[in-house]
C-alpha cells in the first residue's frame, strides 16, 4: 500500500488525478453539508436571483430559476459517482465472468461467448443506450440499465485476451496436469492475474461512464428533472448561450474535471499494479 | 602497450525507490586487437550490463549511475556525446545477442537489413553493391545459397540460418570489436556447435577483437583466448583460458568447474551456492596475452 | 513387469500445410525406481512424447501402459495423481499471485490427501523436503530465486505423492551452481522415495551423471536407447555420436573421450 502509494506520488500526473478524485467523491458525499444551497437539489424557485452571473453569494451563478449551480453540480456528482459506480459493479463482473470463461476454456465456448460480444460492440454505444431508453422509460434506473448494456463486453474482450495469454502460462499447466477442477483454475489461477487491468479499467472507465450517462441526459433520455445532472445542467444551458455562459460552463468543467481525474489516477494504477497496455 | 578496449574502475549502480543499488564494482578489463576474450558468470553477475556499457546503451538510461573510464580505440565512450557513441554502434563496434530470430526484424527482407547496417557506414552505397558485399559476407559463413537468403525474410529461415546471418551482418562493416552476448543459447547443441565454430574461423580471418559473454565454461573454453570470471559485479579470477581452466585458482571459479557436469561421469560433487570464499580477492594467471 | 511402457506410439498434427508426424512408431519402457533420459533436439518429439504421457495430449496410435494398466487419455484422478510434471521455466510455473504453499498445496486438495486440518503441514513437510524453509509457505514466488522456485516445482509435484516424474529439462534454465544441487536433490529424492523419472534434456553431460538408460529421439523417432554407461562408452547410432561430438567440454578427460566418440565412424 505504502509502496502504491510512493509510485503514485512520485508522478505529478498521477497524483493529481488521485487528489482530484478524492476531492470529487468528498464534494459527493459531502453535498448536503458542503453546498451552500442544500435545498436546491429540488424544484426550488428563487425568481430574485434568476439568470445571476458568478458573484460572492453564487459562485458559479444560478441557473433560471434562480437555483446556485454550484451546489447543484455537488448533487449532480452524487449522480454522476452513483451511477458509474452501479454499472461498473455489474458490467464488470458479468464481462470477466464471461471472458474468463471465453479465454481458458478455448474451443466452441469461446466461439459462442466471443461472437455475441463482438455483436454488442459492433453496435455504437451511444446507439445502443438511446434504442434501449427508447424502448424503457428514460429514467434514472434504465439510463443505468442501459449503460450496462453496453459497458460488459468491453470487460469480456478485455479479460479475454488476459486469460487467452495466462493460459499458456506454466503454472495452468501445472494445475492442469495435477487436475485441478476447472473452475479452481478459472477463477483461482487465472482470475487473480487479470485483476490488476480489471481495476485499472475500472478507474479508467468512471470517467467514460460519466460522459456516456451525461450524454444521455443531454440527450433528455437519462436523469429527469428537477433531479440536478451535468449532462441535462449543459443541455438546458446551451439553450442561452453565450450570454448567461455560466450555465454550461461551469457544470462542462465538472465534467472534465471527473473524467480527467479518473484518467490520470488510472494511468498511475496501470504503473503501480504493473499493467502493460 | 595500448588495448583496443580499457575498462577501468567500471561502477554501476541503479537509482531505485530505496536508493542506489550497485551492480559492478570496479571492473577493470582489457582486450587487445584481434583478441578474443571471454567474460564469463552466473545470471546477474554483471556480465551482460558490462557489454551494454561498452555498446554505450547505459549511459543514456534515466536510472544508471555510470562511472570510470571505458577507452575504446584511445577514445572514452563515456565522456563522448550521445550522438558519437551511436555512431560507433554497428560500425566500429557491433553486436550479436542470444536468439538470432528475434534481434532480427521481421518485416524487411535480410536484403535490406544488411543494406542498412552497410549504410550507417557508407551512407551513398547502392542496394547493388549492398547485396553483392552481403553476398561475400553470407558465402564466408558457409550460407549456400547467399541470394535466395538475401530475399527472405528472418521467419522463413532455420534459427542456426537467422544466427549465421547475424553474424555476417555483425562482420559485415569489419568493426574492430564484436560483442557477443550468450550466442547461440537459444539454439539447439550442435547448431550452436557449428554456429560457435563458423564465428571463431570468421573472426580470426578478418583479425576482429571479441568479446565473449556466456554463463557456459565449455563454450568458452572452446571460443577464447583468454578468460575473465565475473561474480556479483567483481572480476574473480582473469587468465589465459588454458591456464585458468587447468588450474583454476578462485574459490568460486573452482565451484564452478567442480559444478558442471562432465560426460565422463565424475557425478555429481557437493557444491555451495554461495560462500564467502567466493568474495575472496581476485585472481590473476601471469604469462597471459594481455 | 516395467512401470511404464509405451508401445508404437505415434502423434500426427494435422496443419495447413500438411500432416506433421511428431512421433513415428515409438516403443519404450521405465522400470519402477528408473531414470530414462529422453535426449533429442528441437523437433526431436520428446516434448510430444512427455504431453502423452502426461494426459495433456491425445495419441494418433499405440498404447501407454502405467503399471500394466492402459492408461487412456481422459483419466481417473489415481493415474493424474502417480504421474507429475516439473517444468523447465521457474519463471511461469508458479502463480505470481498465489503463495507458494498454495500452489504446493493444490495437488493435496485435488485428491483430498491428508485431513483439511494438516495440510498445511504437509506442504510445510514437502518444501523442507526440497531444501526450502516450511514458513517460505507464507511468500509469494517473486523474491525467489530461480533454484528456489524449481525446488517448489519439486515440492509441488512431489506433495501428490506421485510414483512417475517427468522432468521436462528442470534444470536447463538454471546457473550452473544451483543446477548442481538441483540434480543432487533428485538423485537424493528418487534414491529415497524410490520414484521413477522420465528426465527429458537436451543436455548430455547432465544425462551421463543422472540417468540409468539413455533414449535417443531425432525427428519424431527413437534412434538409440541403451544403458547410460554404454552410450557414452560405445554410441551406435551416427546421431548420437554427433551429439555428443557437439558437447561444449571444460577438461582434458572430457575432451578425449568426446573426440574418440565422436570421431568413431
Amino acid at each position: 500500500m505504502t509502496r502504491a502509494l510512493r509510485i503514485i506520488a512520485s508522478n505529478p500526473m498521477s497524483l493529481a488525478g488521485l487528489l482530484l478524485v478524492l476531492l470529487i467523491v468528498a464534494a459527493a458525499i459531502f453535498a448536503p453539508w458542503v453546498a451552500p444551497f442544500p435545498t436546491h437539489n429540488t424544484a426550488v424557485i428563487d425568481f430574485a436571483y434568476a439568470n445571476q452571473g458568478p458573484s460572492a453569494r453564487n459562485w458559479m451563478g444560478t441557473d433560471l430559476v434562480g437555483r446556485d449551480i454550484f451546489s447543484r453540480i455537488l448533487y449532480a456528482y452524487r449522480i454522476s459517482l452513483g451511477l458509474g459506480i452501479v454499472v461498473l459493479i455489474i458490467a464488470a463482473p458479468v464481462g470477466t465472468v464471461v471472458g474468463l470463461l471465453a479465454g481458458y476454456l478455448g474451443g466452441w465456448t469461446e466461439s459462442v461467448l466471443m461472437r455475441l460480444v463482438d455483436v454488442f460492440l459492433s453496435i455504437p454505444p451511444l446507439v445502443l443506450a438511446i434504442a434501449v431508453l427508447g424502448v424503457l422509460e428514460p429514467t434514472l434506473t434504465n439510463a443505468m440499465i442501459a449503460v450496462t448494456v453496453m459497458w460488459w463486453p468491453w470487460y469480456a474482450r478485455l479479460v479475454y485476451s488476459i486469460a487467452r495469454s495466462e493460459r499458456e502460462e506454466g503454472y495452468v499447466l501445472a494445475a492442469e496436469v495435477i487436475g485441478a477442477p476447472t473452475a479452481h483454475i478459472a477463477f483461482r489461477e487465472v482470475l487473480p492475474n487479470c485483476l490488476p487491468a480489471i481495476i485499472t479499467k475500472m478507474t479508467l472507465d468512471m470517467g467514460f461512464v460519466i460522459i456516456i450517462a451525461s450524454s444521455l441526459s443531454f440527450l433528455g433520455l437519462g436523469v429527469q428533472p428537477p433531479t440536478p445532472d451535468l449532462g441535462s445542467m449543459v443541455a438546458e444551458g446551451a439553450r442561452y448561450l453565450p450570454d448567461s455562459w455560466w450555465m454550461t460552463v461551469f457544470p462542462g468543467l465538472a465534467i472534465l474535471l471527473a473524467v480527467f481525474g479518473f484518467n490520470l489516477l488510472g494511468d498511475g494504477l496501470r504503473e503501480v499494479l504493473g499493467v502493460d497496455e | 602497450m595500448s588495448a583496443l578496449l580499457d575498462i577501468r574502475d567500471l561502477r554501476l549502480g541503479f537509482k531505485g525507490l530505496r536508493g542506489i543499488t550497485e551492480v559492478l564494482h570496479g571492473i577493470d578489463l582489457a582486450i587487445a586487437a584481434g583478441e578474443r576474450v571471454a567474460l564469463v558468470g552466473e545470471s546477474g553477475s554483471g556480465k551482460s550490463v558490462t557489454a551494454r556499457i561498452i555498446l554505450g546503451l547505459l549511459q543514456e538510461a534515466r536510472a544508471a549511475r555510470v562511472s570510470g573510464a571505458v577507452e575504446f580505440d584511445g577514445r572514452d565512450i563515456s565522456t563522448m556525446p550521445a550522438r558519437q557513441r551511436a555512431k560507433l554502434r554497428g560500425t566500429e563496434m557491433s553486436m550479436i545477442f542470444q536468439d538470432p530470430t528475434s534481434s532480427l526484424n521481421p518485416t524487411f527482407t535480410i536484403g535490406r537489413q544488411f543494406a542498412e547496417v552497410m549504410r550507417r557506414r557508407q551512407p551513398e552505397m547502392s542496394r547493388e553493391a549492398c547485396d553483392r558485399r552481403a553476398s561475400e559476407m553470407l558465402a564466408e559463413v558457409s550460407i549456400p545459397d547467399p541470394a535466395r537468403v538475401l530475399s527472405a525474410y528472418p521467419f522463413q529461415l532455420s534459427g542456426g540460418m537467422n544466427q549465421r546471418v547475424m553474424i555476417a551482418m555483425a562482420l559485415v562493416n569489419h568493426p574492430k570489436l564484436l560483442l557477443a552476448d550468450e550466442p547461440g543459447t537459444a539454439l539447439d547443441v550442435s547448431v550452436q556447435a557449428l554456429t560457435l565454430r563458423l564465428m571463431h574461423d570468421l573472426v580470426e580471418r578478418h583479425g576482429t577483437a571479441v568479446l565473449f559473454i556466456s554463463h557456459n565454461l565449455g563454450v568458452v573454453r572452446e571460443f577464447a583466448d583468454r578468460v575473465y570470471v565475473i561474480y556479483r559485479g567483481r572480476i574473480v579470477e582473469e587468465g589465459p583460458t588454458r591456464a585458468l581452466f587447468d588450474n583454476p585458482g578462485h574459490a568460486y571459479t573452482r565451484a564452478l568447474m567442480s559444478a558442471v557436469p562432465r560426460i565422463t561421469g565424475a557425478g555429481l560433487p557437493e557444491v555451495p551456492e554461495v560462500s564467502d570464499d567466493f568474495l575472496a580477492p581476485m585472481v590473476r594467471h601471469t604469462g597471459g596475452a594481455a | 513387469m516395467s512401470l511404464l511402457s509405451v508401445e508404437s506410439l505415434s502423434k500426427t498434427f494435422q496443419t495447413p500445410s500438411g500432416p506433421v508426424h511428431a512421433l513415428r512408431d515409438v516403443s519404450l519402457s521405465v522400470e519402477r525406481g528408473e531414470c530414462l533420459a529422453v535426449v533429442g533436439e528441437s523437433g526431436s518429439g520428446k516434448t510430444t512424447l512427455a504431453n502423452m504421457i502426461l494426459g495433456i495430449l491425445a495419441a494418433t496410435s499405440g498404447t501407454i501402459r502405467f503399471d500394466g494398466r492402459e492408461l487412456p487419455v481422459r483419466r481417473g484422478p489415481e493415474h493424474r495423481r502417480a504421474i507429475q510434471l516439473v517444468q523447465q521455466n521457474p519463471l511461469s510455473s508458479l502463480n505470481p499471485k498465489r503463495s507458494i504453499g498454495a500452489s504446493v498445496r493444490l495437488g493435496l486438495d485435488t485428491y483430498g490427501i491428508g485431513a483439511r486440518s494438516e495440510r498445511w503441514a504437509r506442504v510445510e513437510a514437502a518444501l523442507e523436503e526440497v531444501g526450502l524453509p516450511g514458513e517460505m509457505r507464507r511468500r509469494g514466488p517473486s523474491g525467489l530465486s530461480g533454484g528456489q522456485r524449481q525446488r517448489v516445482g519439486i515440492a509441488r509435484a512431489l506433495a501428490c505423492d506421485p510414483e512417475l516424474l517427468v522432468l521436462d529439462e528442470p534444470t536447463s534454465a538454471l546457473d550452473v551452481l544451483v543446477q548442481a544441487r538441483v540434480l543432487r536433490l533428485l538423485n537424493e529424492l528418487r534414491a529415497e522415495k524410490r520414484l521413477t523419472y522420465v528426465f527429458i534434456t537436451h543436455d548430455l553431460a547432465v544425462v551421463r551423471n543422472v540417468a540409468d538408460r539413455v533414449a535417443v529421439f531425432k525427428s519424431g523417432e527413437l534412434v538409440e536407447t541403451g544403458e547410460t554407461a554404454r552410450i557414452f562408452t560405445a554410441p551406435e547410432h551416427p546421431y548420437t555420436r554427433s551429439l555428443i561430438g557437439a558437447v561444449p567440454v571444460v577438461d582434458e578427460d572430457e575432451l578425449q573421450l568426446r573426440n574418440t566418440l565422436a570421431g568413431e565412424q
